[in-house]
């Protein structure tokens, strides 16, 4: 019994500290270094940062460009699925370019109506954002983080928790902040938690990544009700995003109350980081 | 002339895992499938337990080390917890190459179980305790489970290229 502990005792130190003929460094050296250089980096020292920063960026742009091969692949396998269905696809298109002029019409009738009312009760004047635009440089997705680098960071005013549009639609939120770089923590990530508002009747939930397309509502009213009209917008709650930023449109799937997103945050290539909100007259 | 080519050739051939092992680390390329949400496998823990086990000379610590920081930097990770994780993988592939006299597919296979143990383990208690971000567990073991499946399948695969290797530098 003992030999055998002895035995196990003398493998297991001969791995760590014996070093091969082409190896220059043991295990057990590589080891101790890497609990360094980990407890230096979750210490957070201001030259760690600085230094973690400069090192962010410099491996981003080698990612990026080393990632240009499957990049090129995906283009050009998209290119062909396009062709392929383009046949269909520009039937549906007609058909939804039918609705949408029908949809546009009811829209400036509404909105003709709105600025009416707005003018009567003398409504805050509506504002927009001041926005940094943005081109995704990296999307390597790990079963643990859903998340995207830009190539905009603290050198275009980016800074720690901002909100992040695609195409109007809030995608996500900063979670890094590099010179060059910045590190987008998208709205699908289990970590990922944003409070809402649902309109028509502006209830207040939580909107929750689980690694999956559809983020989920949390905390909703006990008497919700569902129905087709029921949009999510952020509620600004937080004091960190503005409210009123689409998000998604709310479905019943697998007996839970998911968000069908607007923007698909998988599929994002450009961004736009909001820096500040301004008013009408700022932002003309 | 011809000897110092083949020893170019031997040299391009043996940095084949080390540029395959970097490549992922650093690249886009990754092995989750979302259509199809649960498959998803570790290809660099099979990587390093692979080489390290079997031909130790071709993948260096220093690299493994290398390549798991660029990969925490890549993943936005604390630095050095992939390093950590990867350096564990390869104590358990030294360990069982200086324990088993003769070793197969299979006594690599199935000790591999204990390798994606060690380095999972590591790396959620990291992610946990210091990393900040939640852990969905049932992916954990779905990569886990799947790491281990298609391990023979690379063990194959890099054997084939292993003796491609000898059989080059003859």
């Amino acid at each position: 019994m003992s030999t055998s502990r002895d035995d196990f005792g003398i493998a297991i130190r001969s791995a760590l500290l014996q070093r091969g003929a082409k190896q220059k460094f043991s295990l057990f050296v590589l080891i101790l270094l890497s609990l360094s250089i980990f407890v230096l980096d979750v210490s957070k020292l201001k030259p760690i940062k600085i230094f973690r920063s400069l090192l962010n960026d410099g491996i981003y742009r080698i990612s990026a460009i080393s990632s240009s091969p499957i990049k090129f692949s995906g283009t050009v396998k998209d290119f062909f699925i396009t062709h392929i269905f383009v046949y269909k696809e520009n039937l549906k298109l007609k058909t939804e370019l039918e609705e949408l002029k029908n949809k546009d019409l009811q829209t400036s009738y509404l909105q003709t109506a709105n600025k009416r009312l707005q003018d009567i009760i003398q409504l805050e004047k509506k504002s927009t954002f001041t926005t940094v635009a943005a081109k995704v440089l990296l999307d390597k997705n790990s079963p643990y983080l859903n998340s995207v680098i830009i190539n905009r960071g603290s050198n275009s005013g980016i800074k720690l928790g901002m909100p992040v549009l695609s195409e109007g639609n809030l995608v996500g939120r900063v979670v890094e902040v590099n010179f060059f770089s910045a590190r987008i923590l998208l709205l699908n990530d289990l970590n990922s938690k944003i409070p809402v508002m649902i309109s028509p009747k502006g209830s207040q939930a939580i909107l929750s990544g689980r690694g999956e397309d559809k983020p989920k509502l949390e905390y909703l009213p006990e008497k919700f009700e569902l129905n087709d009209k029921n949009l999510v917008f952020t509620s600004g709650k937080d004091g960190i995003f503005f409210e009123g930023i689409p998000i998604g449109n709310v479905i019943f799937e697998d007996n839970k109350i998911k968000v069908k997103l607007f923007s698909d945050p998988n599929q994002v290539s450009f961004v736009n980081v909001i820096l500040d909100k301004s008013s009408d007259a700022e932002a003309m | 002339m011809a000897i110092s080519f083949k020893r170019l050739k031997k040299l391009i051939l043996e940095m084949g895992p080390l540029i395959l092992l970097f490549y992922i680390c650093i690249s886009e390329f990754h092995t989750q499938f979302y259509y199809w949400k649960i498959f998803s496998f570790n290809l660099q823990f099979i990587i390093i337990y692979y080489w390290v086990l079997r031909s130790s000379d071709i993948l260096g610590y220093g690299f493994v080390f290398l390549s798991g920081l660029i990969n925490d930097v890549v993943l936005s990770l604390p630095l050095g917890t992939s390093a950590l994780c990867y350096l564990f993988v390869s104590v358990v592939a030294v360990y069982v190459r200086n324990a088993t006299v003769r070793s197969s597919l299979f006594t690599d296979w199935f000790t591999f179980v204990i390798a994606i143990l060690i380095g999972n383990f590591l790396y959620f208690f990291l992610m946990n305790k210091f990393g900040g971000a939640q852990v969905e567990y049932i992916s954990i073991f779905y990569n886990s489970f799947f790491t281990f499946i298609f391990y023979p399948f690379f063990w194959v695969l890099f054997e084939f290229y292993r003796k491609f290797i000898i059989a080059g530098a003859k």
